[in-house]
């Protein structure tokens, strides 16, 4: 017991973030659909069947929407669905945090020390993401559910039920797996290895709805099993045997992790490769790299921003390939082609691949940036800030070069992902205005800036609760995008969003002003970034 | 207190001090923290710096190191502003923290050249001497390092680049024996190239047997500067662990045990 309720404690920021994230996000969800789906049966058939021609250009990403006229059928699209996902990126980080991040800082030594079994631990742990998982679960159905009482609609109850251990069990089912990837491999690899592991299983679900190859080992990915079902809407479904698929892989998972846990040594992987023997050396390395400002920290960040520049280059070139076989079925029916031709300005799919994958990949380059703030966090609270501070270097050079640094990072990124799009492209026949592809694919780098600024500051004001907080200036930058429109919220509130900011530079070019109010951003929160870092205590 | 704002024969005299301070204080609330602490440590001199556990020692360490920044009162080394000139500061000190920073999968021949390169780089030959005498071997990953291994790096980083000034917090934690005697004789070396030493240690006969002079704080307050020495005459007893233990077994002072 003492096991669960000091992993419930490790977890507790987790638990209550995502929580309230996956509240908000219903909530607001479910507000949306009240204010745009119009009252009349008419008008939510004809918005209904806008979301269906929306949603087919997500297929990639989410399944596609049973009844979006119904606000079941919506919130469960746009607010459920993403939610899996979320729910699936909580699951990783929480899983790998706590098999290698405590492993390294002596948590789990410790906590063996004290006589508690590897088996205790590994349940303890597992039992206590199940239970953030379902109270993070039930606050997203809190939220659909307080959004329809107030508009005095009828309730789904079953529906919300099924929704609720829908949600959960595809969290556990990542947890466990992430967590016996973790335990096999070496604590370097481990969260590399989980998320390889994790965003393929995704991968193979999602693209199996455009290619028709890989039916045949979507059975593998957890999220199948979350997609088959969509029990909000009415006449939606849900199979209880998804489920039970879902919980049989959780406790597969867990079981195999424990017993790969009891079979390795602590701070080792379970198959160990044998390495080459090095001669004993007492010199210094003499690269030239480590004494050049900025290269020095790009040599250091080298393979993660190999895995990172080839990742991306890799979507951006199965996004392009997904575009040209979604859109032509569709471009063959006759009802849909005044819907495109009212969206689209120009040629389609240009247009339709700048709003797919470059809403996919601000994802991507704010998740990068956020990566970069952790780290910078971690330089703290490991004590690496304190002993590169003893050296004769000022603060500010610090948060400098930090940012200088990422922007480098995210510009290589966005150079490989703005490469693998435009020969994906000439593959599929896609003619490209090359000018505005490049534009475009630089525009991540001011926008990955805006993250990491804000990262830099908070990481220079609170580091241990740095990545809680951006998640939240993130999580609130995206909603307003997706729901200040709907909602009809003031411009100025919607330009404080970095997605809005962004535009859609592949379809309409850079919007100057857009451009401007990032850098401006950016400039004052790196000033302030300096500022606090320069009046901060540190190791205190 | 700022240079510019203090008289000609003072600046001489910090200038001439590795560390002074005056009144130095950085209070945390709740009485954590330190109190009006007036040091000075000459050049070539190796200060012991004792306390028990939360008494203040790595908080004065951090204050001079320009890690955190004063609530009152100022501190100099070699008559430079550790707040306001902590990047000149550091050209001339070398610092060994009480827990060694996590490198992870960095090699030791890395962390040095990565360190060292922001002093624009460092003599290969001292750190192979050093590295030599400690046998670490700087081909290994630092998470392979046993703990001991760790602080013989925490180390090397600490006296590579020669600096006038060592400040050093509990330095031969996790160090067995041998590589003890070889810290002391670094330790000797650094004295005898004309460095002081900083030291903050729990361990009393290390003190006894390095150190010129010794101060003990208490609960954020110096209780007690002097000559070795001279605390073994003013003292009733012999050694150095009991002198320092007569500080302790007394109650604590009424406002700082309420």
């Amino acid at each position: 017991m003492s096991s669960l309720l000091l992993a419930l404690r490790l977890g507790r920021w987790g638990i209550a973030g995502f929580s309230a994230l996956a509240f908000i996000s219903t909530l607001a969800q479910t507000f949306a659909f009240y204010t745009i789906a119009g009252q009349t049966a008419a008008q939510q058939a004809a918005f209904g069947a806008a979301i269906g021609t929306l949603a087919s250009h997500f297929t990639a990403i989410l399944p596609p929407p049973i009844r979006p006229e119904t606000v079941g059928g919506y919130v469960e699209w746009r607010g459920f669905h993403a939610l899996g996902l979320i729910f699936g990126v909580w699951a990783f980080a929480s899983a790998t945090g706590m098999s290698r991040v405590d492993e390294e800082r002596g948590v789990i030594e410790a906590i063996l020390a004290a006589g508690t079994s590897r088996l205790e631990l590994i349940a303890a742990r597992v039992a206590a993401f199940t239970v953030g998982a379902l109270v993070a679960s039930l606050a997203a159905t809190a939220g659909f559910v307080a959004g329809v009482l107030a508009h005095h609609d009828t309730l789904n109850s079953s529906g919300v039920v099924d929704e609720l251990l829908l949600l959960a069990a595809l969290a556990v089912c990542c947890y466990s797996i992430a967590l016996l990837v973790a335990q096999v491999s070496s604590p370097r690899a481990a969260t590399a290895a989980a998320g390889i592991v994790l965003l393929g299983l995704f991968l193979i679900n999602s693209l199996s709805r455009t290619f028709s190859s890989l039916d045949t080992v979507r059975w593998l990915s957890p999220f199948r099993y979350y997609d088959l079902n969509q029990p909000l809407p009415p006449g939606g479904t849900f199979d209880a045997r998804s489920v039970v698929v879902l919980l049989a892989i959780a406790i597969l998972a867990t079981v195999a992790a424990a017993v790969a846990f009891m079979m390795r040594d602590i701070g080792s992987a379970l198959i160990k490769i044998p390495g080459l023997r090095h001669a004993t050396r007492y010199d210094p390395s003499s690269a030239i790299w480590w004494r050049l400002p900025l290269v020095r920290e790009l040599y250091d960040r080298r393979v993660a921003l190999i895995a990172w520049s080839s990742g991306v280059a890799v979507l951006a070139a199965v996004f392009v390939s997904v575009v040209k076989s979604t859109i032509q079925p569709l471009l063959a029916v006759p009802a849909l082609l005044p819907y495109f031709a009212a969206i689209v300005h120009g040629d389609i799919y240009p247009a339709v691949l700048g709003f797919v994958w470059f809403n996919f990949a601000q994802l991507l380059f704010a998740a990068f940036a956020i990566t970069q703030v952790a780290r910078w966090a971690a330089d703290d609270t490991d004590g690496r800030l304190e002993i590169v501070l003893s050296q004769p270097r000022s603060r500010a050079s610090v948060v400098v070069e930090r940012l200088v640094t990422l922007t480098v990072g995210a510009a290589v990124i966005a150079l490989a992902s703005g490469i693998a799009v435009y020969y994906a492209s000439q593959a599929q026949g896609i003619d490209l205005n090359r000018p505005r592809l490049a534009a475009a694919s630089l525009m991540l780098v001011p926008f990955a800036l805006v993250f990491a600024s804000a990262g830099a500051l908070l990481a220079a004001w609170k580091p241990r609760a740095a990545i809680g907080l951006l998640g939240v200036v993130a999580f609130a930058s995206y909603l307003d995008t997706e729901v200040g429109p709907l909602l009809r919220w003031p411009l100025w509130v919607q330009d404080l969003s970095a997605f809005k900011l962004f535009g859609t530079p592949l379809s309409s070019g850079v919007d100057g002003r857009n451009l401007a109010i990032m850098l401006l951003v950016v400039t004052a929160l790196i000033g302030s970034s300096i500022l606090a870092m320069q009046r901060r205590d540190v190791g205190a | 207190m700022s240079p510019s704002f203090t008289a000609p024969y003072m600046l001489r005299e910090m200038a001439l001090a590795a560390i002074r301070t005056s009144r130095l204080t950085k209070d945390f609330g709740a009485h954590r923290g330190l109190f009006n602490l007036d040091l000075h440590v000459s050049p070539q001199e190796v200060f012991g710096y004792l306390g028990p556990n939360g008494s203040g020692k790595t908080t004065t360490i951090r204050l001079l190191m320009g890690m955190i920044r004063p609530t009152a009162g100022s501190a100099y080394i070699f008559g430079l502003d550790c707040v306001r000139e902590s990047v000149e500061v550091k050209r001339k000190v070398g610092y060994l923290p009480g827990d060694v920073p996590q490198f992870g999968s960095l090699r030791g021949g890395e962390i040095v050249a990565y360190l060292g390169g922001m002093r624009g780089g460092v003599d290969k030959r001292n750190v192979r001497a050093i590295a030599e005498r400690f046998d670490l071997d700087l081909s290994r990953r630092f998470r392979e390092y046993s703990s001991g291994n760790k602080q013989k790096l925490a180390i090397l980083l600490a006296f590579m680049h020669r600096p006038e000034l060592l400040i050093l917090d509990e330095p031969t934690s996790g160090l067995d024996p041998l590589n003890q005697q070889e810290f002391y004789a670094l330790m000797g070396e650094a004295r005898a190239d004309g460095a002081a030493i900083f030291l903050s240690s729990h361990v009393l006969s290390e003190v006894e047997r390095v150190c010129d002079r010794v101060g003990i704080v208490r609960s954020g307050t110096l209780v007690r500067v002097a000559q070795l020495e001279e605390m073994r005459q003013a003292g009733s007893t012999e050694s150095l662990e009991q002198i320092f233990l007569s500080y302790f077994s007394e109650p604590k002072p009424k406002a700082l045990n309420p």
